[in-house]
């Protein structure tokens, strides 16, 4: 049996009103293995804690319980402390003696001494098998992939070069600007988007740390944050690369809306983009024209709202009307959709340029009249009630962003979890910019329909929390936590007992988990660099061969074989 | 950590936004230091009940980053302290900085409750439901400095010598996140503020529903704690309103949406009715989360902006008057208790100043982040109304910044 100190805090009577402590002490003192048990009116001061830990020193204790007040409350500050002085962290036992007995059961001290003695005894049970999970650290490779060469990953990409750093850009296509190349204009600044990419690529070409890979397709992915080893072709080749945190700008594609209001049929149903294209040839030549909104979107297919087709509409409408100011100008909507100051903004300047708008019905959708071309619109008006023929000779239909086909191989090859539309998903809303694998981070419209200011924004905050990774030179397995402090631990694979069924390559949450081939058979392998300790895969391994060291289940049987006896 | 010699940044306000941009920057090897007003951490966010549209408890994921950053070695916090001057210096910013006086030693409260049995004005109050570890404070409002309670602390954490305490600050950017207050609206009779106890805002009735609030999540109305049989959600409450606030909040749709799903979720009988202009449901799920409002939790929406609301003689239930301008019918309905939901203004930034330069702000009150080298760096809602992700979004962005001005890499 490992020599126990045990500890108990009276907290200034807080505990030792309903606990009592010295029969407690007494009982304790009768277990084999205890070597001494000390009464003290508080463990977490700072003065005290000193003491406590010199006394571990001395005395040789192998193992350390402490009876305190709640993790939530000091207990955290007496354990840390005590790390801090150099204690083993799986040596030391804490239990709640405050909130869990001395409270809770406030008019029964017995049952409230015998619960806290129940309480220890099962803590040192466990004790016992608390082990320490194996750290490995890695050097980081201070470069970065940025997959995409529209707005947000150029900002990405700049971003980390002003840092210092090596960046490699992956382009899908043969130039970079992405759907910007696609626009005449950008709202709500009304900037030509060509200034805004050639100002964009501008920092990039004369910047020699950035490395830019035309007609790039990522093949093969392998590695962690701090060194994933990507293999691509690109137009000069077969590449591979090894790079410490990796950036997903993909974007996101257009709807086209076949078959939908006769677009592919009439003439003159054309939809947002190439009205833009007609604007960057030139004017545009109408009479009236009408920009039906969510067409394809915020329905039962695509059960969202695409965030930047309101605005793009009215950033056309008001061109129109500021090129022929006698021509009408209709938005047809269901919910004008410009949030917060500057949108709402932008909202007015068009009402008050003459832009009209009329609020449709997804039950009653506006009807394009005419049998060749665009001769007119006819329209439910719902706020007045009365239906409309609106004489236009051009409808623009304004379509969502949808995910790009190649979503689910990038995710695939990554790791990282797409939503159930195809967008690159984030681990949760606080934390928008970071995926569930450490060292990928995702932004753009990739992420979620956005404007091409917004992206870059977005590409900004993905560079900063790559520039965190990359800026440090060694990563520590444990270090790379997602909760305060050190993680919990790691899961680990009893190599002999696997029998390489896979349930925890399943139920990994942070794609850590994965099937190896050893000889003739198959064992699960965890990836100690993205291993977060929940704990899933050791509850779904039908035989006990994946434990988190830190709570191994006999550590937990121990504590039910105590309990129950 | 390199960069010793590059002064710090100073952020300003300690909500999503100013604790997502400390974090970022101290990640990158910067050092912060945090100025917040309040007493704790997490600004209005901690305060929510539970955040859209994972519908998960908002306190939790806040907790950890807050911990993260007390905890981180770059980042010095400074709660209920406020920036008292600041004026451009050759090297960025020089701020002075008051920390008030805490008469209660966080770090020495082990939350024994000793004070809190002494006091006879009910002046000891916790920090709050959801901060730890837990600590006591006192309310220097109601404190009579009778002194009683300092013996009785066994750690000796209370004195009432402490004195407020002014440093200087030499810092290289100034972010600002000081997110957003509710804006007033009792001078404006027709949202009928004040004339009923169960007409309040939507923030007021978070904290009335909430479960780790005083009703623990029960839903009973002010008037009289009975079961409201139905509950009105006005949206746009002095939002998009040229007289008050010309801008849209951006936030309130999906606050009202969910505020109205947990009332259903915990009580299927109370009708709730949303009066909105437009819904704005422009992120992630944020659609799909109205559709399951609609559909599955028989959540009411009108289109429509109330006229007139006001209590009905006796106190009993309170009628909004309001045009469907779907069915272009005018229509009085009562309610047993209304929710004002938009009325969201930026928090003044240098209002408490007593010197030193001002950021550049827009008509409405923002920190016109297009401004000059002062007001640069703003992100949040004090920027730009935005929610959650949004304004981590932006501080990170902010953080880059700051960082890219000057290579202490």
């Amino acid at each position: 049996m490992a020599k126990t100190g045990i500890f108990l805090c009276r907290c200034f009577g807080a505990i030792n009103g309903a606990v009592d402590l010295d029969a407690l002490r007494e009982k304790l003192g009768k277990i084999d293995s205890t070597i001494t048990v000390s009464v003290h009116d508080s463990l977490c001061l700072e003065e005290n804690i000193n003491t406590t830990a010199s006394l571990i020193r001395n005395t040789g204790m192998e193992k350390v319980l402490i009876g305190a007040c709640s993790f939530l409350a000091r207990g955290e500050a007496v354990v840390n402390g005590l790390v801090q002085e150099g204690v083993e962290r799986s040596a030391i036992g804490l239990v709640d003696l405050r909130e869990a007995c001395a409270w809770i059961h406030a008019n029964d001290p017995a049952n409230a001494t015998l619960k806290a003695y129940d309480l220890i005894r099962m803590e040192i049970a466990a004790l016992g098998y608390r082990q320490k999970s194996r750290d490995v650290a890695v050097r980081v490779r201070p470069e970065a992939l940025v997959v995409g060469g529209g707005p947000a990953g150029l900002s990405a990409a700049a971003a980390l070069a002003r840092l210092g750093l090596r960046v490699h850009l992956l382009e899908r296509g043969a130039s970079l600007g992405g759907m910007l190349n696609l626009i005449s204009r950008v709202y709500p600044s009304d900037e030509k988007a060509q200034d805004k990419i050639r100002a964009l690529t501008k920092e990039i070409g004369k910047n020699e740390l950035i490395r830019v890979y035309p007609k790039g397709k990522i093949t093969a992915v392998a590695g962690y944050a701090g060194d994933f080893k990507v293999r691509f072709s690109s137009s000069s080749g077969e590449e591979r690369i090894r790079v410490g945190a990796v950036i997903l700008a993909t974007g996101a594609r257009i709807y086209l809306p076949d078959g939908l209001y006769g677009y592919g049929k009439l003439k003159n149903v054309i939809t947002q983009m190439e009205l833009e294209r007609q604007f960057v040839r030139g004017a545009v030549h109408t009479k009236g024209a009408v920009f039906i909104q969510c067409v394809g979107a915020r329905n039962l297919e695509r059960p969202y709202c695409a965030t930047l087709c309101c605005p793009a509409s009215l950033k056309n409408a008001m061109r129109i009307k500021d090129e022929k100011p006698d021509a009408e100008v209709f938005v047809l909507h269901r919910d004008i959709m410009m949030p917060g100051r500057v949108l709402e903004a932008y909202y007015r300047k068009a009402l008050a340029k003459g832009v009209q708008f009329i609020r449709y019905e997804e039950a009653r959708p506006p009807q394009i009249l005419g049998d060749d071309g665009v001769e007119g619109v006819a329209v439910h008006d719902v706020i007045t009630g009365v239906t409309r023929n609106l004489k236009v000779d051009l409808a623009v239909l304004s379509t969502p962003l949808v995910p790009n086909n190649d979503n689910k191989h990038l995710a695939d090859r990554f790791g990282v979890q797409l939503d159930h539309h195809g967008f690159f998903k984030e681990i949760y809303p606080l934390h928008p910019l970071e995926t569930r694998v450490e060292g990928v981070f995702i932004c753009g419209s990739a992420r979620w329909p956005v404007s091409s200011e917004q992206a870059m924004t977005q590409g900004e905050g993905a560079a900063v929390k790559a520039a965190s990774l990359l800026g440090r030179e060694r990563v520590r397995a444990l270090s790379l936590s997602r909760v305060p402090g050190e993680k919990l631990g790691h899961a680990s694979v009893n190599e002999k007992s696997c029998t390489g069924c896979g349930n925890c390559v399943a139920v990994c949450p942070f794609a850590a988990c994965a099937l190896q081939k050893v000889g003739r058979k198959f064992i699960s392998r965890v990836n100690k660099m993205r291993c977060q300790g929940c704990g899933n895969c050791v509850s779904a391994c039908p035989n006990g061969t994946i434990q988190l060291p830190e709570h191994d289940y006999r550590a937990v049987g121990a504590m039910i074989k105590y309990a129950f006896s | 950590m390199k960069g010793k010699d590059i002064f710090p940044v100073l952020v300003i306000g300690g909500g999503v936004a100013g604790i997502g941009a400390a974090l970022a920057m101290a990640d990158a090897g910067r050092r912060v230091h945090l100025v917040e007003k309040g007493f704790t951490l997490g600004g209005q966010v901690a305060k929510l009940d539970k955040l859209y549209p994972t519908d998960h408890c908002a306190f939790c994921p806040l907790w950890t980053d807050i911990k993260r950053l007390r905890e981180h070695p770059l980042i010095t916090t400074h709660c209920h302290a406020e920036v008292k001057e600041l004026d451009k210096a050759k090297t960025g910013f020089h701020a002075v900085v008051v920390r008030k006086a805490a008469f209660i030693d966080e770090s020495r409260c082990v939350f024994c409750g000793k004070c809190l049995k002494e006091c006879q004005e009910n002046a000891i109050v916790s920090q709050g439901a959801h901060v730890y570890p837990p600590s006591y404070r006192v309310d220097t409002e109601i404190c009579t400095r009778c002194g009683r309670c300092v013996p009785v602390c066994p750690t000796g954490a209370i004195d009432f010598q402490r004195t407020d305490e002014t440093f200087d600050l030499t810092c290289e950017h100034v972010v600002w996140a000081a997110g957003f207050t509710e804006f007033d609206l009792t001078p404006h009779p027709e949202f009928g503020v004040g004339s009923h106890p169960d007409i309040m805002t939507s923030l007021e009735f978070e904290e009335w529903t909430a479960e780790g609030g005083i009703n623990k999540g029960k839903m009973v109305r002010k008037s009289n704690r009975s079961l409201p049989r139905a509950i009105a959600f006005i949206q746009c409450a002095g939002a998009r309103d040229q007289r008050l606030l010309p801008y849209c909040s951006a936030v309130c749709c999906m606050h009202a949406l969910k505020q109205a799903r947990w009332v259903k979720r915990r009580n299927p009988s109370v009708h709730c009715v949303i009066f909105y202009t437009d819904l704005r449901t422009v992120g992630r799920d944020y659609y799909e989360y109205s559709l399951r409002d609609l559909g599955v939790n028989g959540v009411r929406l009108i289109r429509g902006r109330p006229s007139l609301i006001y209590p009905l003689p006796g106190g009993e239930g309170i009628a909004v008057r309001f045009e469907n301008t779907m069915t272009q019918k005018r229509e009085i309905w009562k309610f047993d208790m209304v929710v004002l939901n938009g009325n969201l203004s930026p928090s003044p930034v240098g209002a408490e100043r007593e010197k030193g330069d001002l950021p550049s702000l827009t008509a409405e009150g923002f920190v016109n982040g297009e401004g000059d080298d002062i007001s640069r760096l703003a992100c949040g809602f004090t920027r730009e109304p935005a929610d959650v992700a949004e304004s981590v979004i932006q501080a990170s962005a902010m953080a880059m910044k700051t960082l890219s001005a000057n290579r202490e890499w």
